[in-house]
């Protein structure tokens, strides 16, 4: 699955946008799938903001997004689920846990939705990332490096083409970090997926193929 | 884990509430309501069977009813006073509510009856004939063909009251059921002079739409043939009258502006059945009130709870799940309760009318055991209403997240 942009100008960044004629903003840009694509920018830009208008969060933008023939920008609202079942996951910067459920419960909620992966599957990644004595933990009462690595997991455990990571890291040590990237970079390259980070410093967690500012 | 596990979670994260009250004050208002409206049809329903329904025996009344002119001080002893002409029976047809005229006839020969042992009477008689249509019963037997001795006859319920409760007890007779009645022979001689015949009449039903003896109407005209004294003109004095609604007020006036008398009690039940409707209408416009406010209120509490888990909603939304299962997650929550507080009025109504009917069975009348189509018409609109209106409105609402 194809993804291109036409113009994409954040209605809250437009003066910005307008006045340092940006890297990606306001420029026409398709991705194949299998691509790597890295966004570097400090904060306050708007990476967070792209990660949305790319997962459809965010309608407020001039320009347009398409995945594959799907114009996302148009879309109604099952035809965007759809896509977030089967065809875009996402890492959220903020985690986006339910609190009042258990990590594992939290996994078990996505999971269900597909099937793709076994309960079995998705516990040994808890364990991978070292959730093992945590799965029964409430998400609420979950450190923040914790909670981001339920996250992870729990972006892993849909189809998908494309995987669209917002500071995926930034609650994680090097030591977790490493754990994380590595079941990242297995189950994406079984999937013959694509992904997109956004981070605020160059680094080089994945094989990138394509580095863009914001 | 089990498709149930699901299920939990995401009732533990959308239906998450306080105010079990609301839901329960909701769900009484959509039960009171509800039944109310399905007993209001039910009762309106069951009053027009009593009067009109073909099942009955007219014991509650009739659009039917006999009617003959008035006898006034000044047509007293006028030759025909009385007699519809042509042109009256005609006009009659046309009349507002009128739907069929059956004209009355009578004997114009002389009919001695009697009975031997220990009931023993005799009597002279007199015997009508309507058109069959006419009969609110219509025995097997009742037929006669000229040289058959034996005449079947109708007789009036009200004759066999009376004397069950008036006649035999003052007399020291013993009463008599319907069944021994219809055994029970009796000789008729008809005509007079040397023109006579005897036949053996024996009674073959009890009519309680005419207050007479009915004989078939071939008997009659045979008997007004043979036996009547030559140049005897058949008149008729008495018509029986269909009506599609006798408490129609243009139909009472036009009874009255022609000075016809009619069985009066007729027109009173169906005056009660007119307050009947008035009565059945205000309880089912209070119904409806009910359960619009019910309605209202559980729409209301689905609204708030939704509200309440907006956030676990939007999350919900965001990893995948689509506006249409989520609705359909909430729909199944929800409508259950509808369905479960509508079924549980019909059950109440069902019992209701198997009561009514074991009630009215008393009465010698008859209803049946199970509501009727008006009820069960009414109970498939107002679920479907429910129905469309808690689903859109859940729908809506998660749209709108």
């Amino acid at each position: 699955m194809q993804l291109s942009l036409k113009g994409i100008i954040p209605v809250p960044l437009r003066e910005k946008v307008n006045a340092y004629q940006s890297g990606l903003w306001k420029t026409n840009l398709t991705i194949n799938q299998g691509e790597y694509l890295f966004v570097q920018a400090p904060s306050g830009t708007g990476k967070t903001t792209l990660i949305h208008i790319l997962y459809g969060l965010r309608k407020d933008y001039e320009g347009q997004v398409n995945w594959a023939d799907t114009n996302f920008t148009g879309s109604d609202t099952e035809t965007v689920a759809g896509l977030r079942t089967n065809g875009i996951s996402v890492i959220f910067q903020d985690m986006r846990l339910f609190p009042e459920l258990t990590a594992l419960e939290n996994i078990e909620i996505k999971r269900r939705l597909t099937n793709t992966v076994t309960t079995e599957q998705a516990q040994e990644w808890l364990d991978r990332l070292g959730l093992r004595d945590k799965k029964n933990s409430m998400a609420a009462t979950l450190s923040y490096g914790e909670q981001q690595r339920v996250a992870i997991v729990r972006a892993l455990l849909q189809p998908f083409e494309w995987l669209l990571m917002d500071e995926p890291f930034s609650h994680l040590d090097h030591a977790n970090t490493a754990k994380a990237i590595a079941l990242i970079s297995e189950v994406v390259q079984e999937r013959n997926a694509g992904m997109i980070l956004a981070d605020l410093d160059e680094n080089n967690f994945f094989p990138y193929t394509k580095t863009l500012m914001l | 884990m089990s498709n149930d596990l699901q299920k939990n979670m995401l009732k533990k994260l959308l239906l998450r509430t306080s105010h079990k009250s609301r839901l329960w004050a909701a769900l009484a208002a959509l039960f009171i309501g509800t039944t109310l409206l399905l007993l209001s049809v039910m009762i309106w329903w069951n009053f027009s069977e009593l009067l009109y329904g073909k099942s009955q025996n007219d014991t509650l009344g009739s659009t039917f009813m006999i009617i003959g002119k008035k006898v006034t001080e000044q047509n007293m002893g006028v030759a025909n006073a009385t007699v519809f002409s042509q042109n009256e029976i005609d006009s009659l047809k046309l009349a507002p509510q009128v739907q069929d005229v059956g004209l009355i006839s009578s004997n114009h020969f002389p009919i001695y009856a009697t009975l031997g042992g220990r009931l023993a009477f005799a009597t002279d008689m007199v015997l009508e004939a309507v058109p069959d249509k006419f009969l609110d019963k219509m025995p097997a037997e009742w037929a006669w063909e000229p040289g058959s001795r034996n005449l079947p006859i109708i007789v009036s319920s009200q004759f066999l009251d009376i004397y069950n409760y008036v006649f035999a007890p003052s007399q020291g007779l013993p009463q008599l059921s319907q069944a021994s009645v219809k055994n029970i022979a009796l000789t008729m001689k008809v005509g007079s002079g040397e023109n006579t015949e005897v036949f053996i009449a024996r009674v073959v039903g009890f009519s309680d739409r005419i207050g007479s003896v009915l004989a078939p109407q071939s008997f009659i005209d045979y008997g007004n043939k043979k036996f009547s004294k030559p140049g005897d003109k058949q008149s008729t004095s008495q018509i029986m009258l269909k009506a599609k609604d006798p408490s129609d007020v243009q139909f009472g006036k036009y009874l009255d502006k022609h000075d016809y008398t009619t069985n009066s009690q007729n027109m009173r039940w169906s005056k009660i059945r007119a307050i009947v409707e008035v009565v059945t209408s205000a309880t089912g416009i209070l119904a409806l009130l009910l359960m619009g406010i019910g309605t209202l209120v559980f729409i209301l509490f689905i609204e708030l709870t939704i509200a309440r888990a907006q956030h676990s909603l939007t999350l919900l939304l965001q990893i995948g799940y689509g506006p249409r299962y989520l609705s359909r997650f909430m729909i199944g929550r929800f409508l259950p309760m509808v369905l479960g507080t509508v079924i549980a009025a019909m059950i109440v109504t069902i019992l209701g009318q198997a009561a009514a009917s074991v009630l009215v069975q008393k009465q010698s009348l008859i209803l049946p055991l199970v509501p009727g189509w008006p009820v069960w018409a009414a109970l498939a609109v107002s679920t479907g209403i429910l129905v469309m209106l808690v689903s859109r409105s859940i729908s809506g609402a998660i749209k709108k997240q």
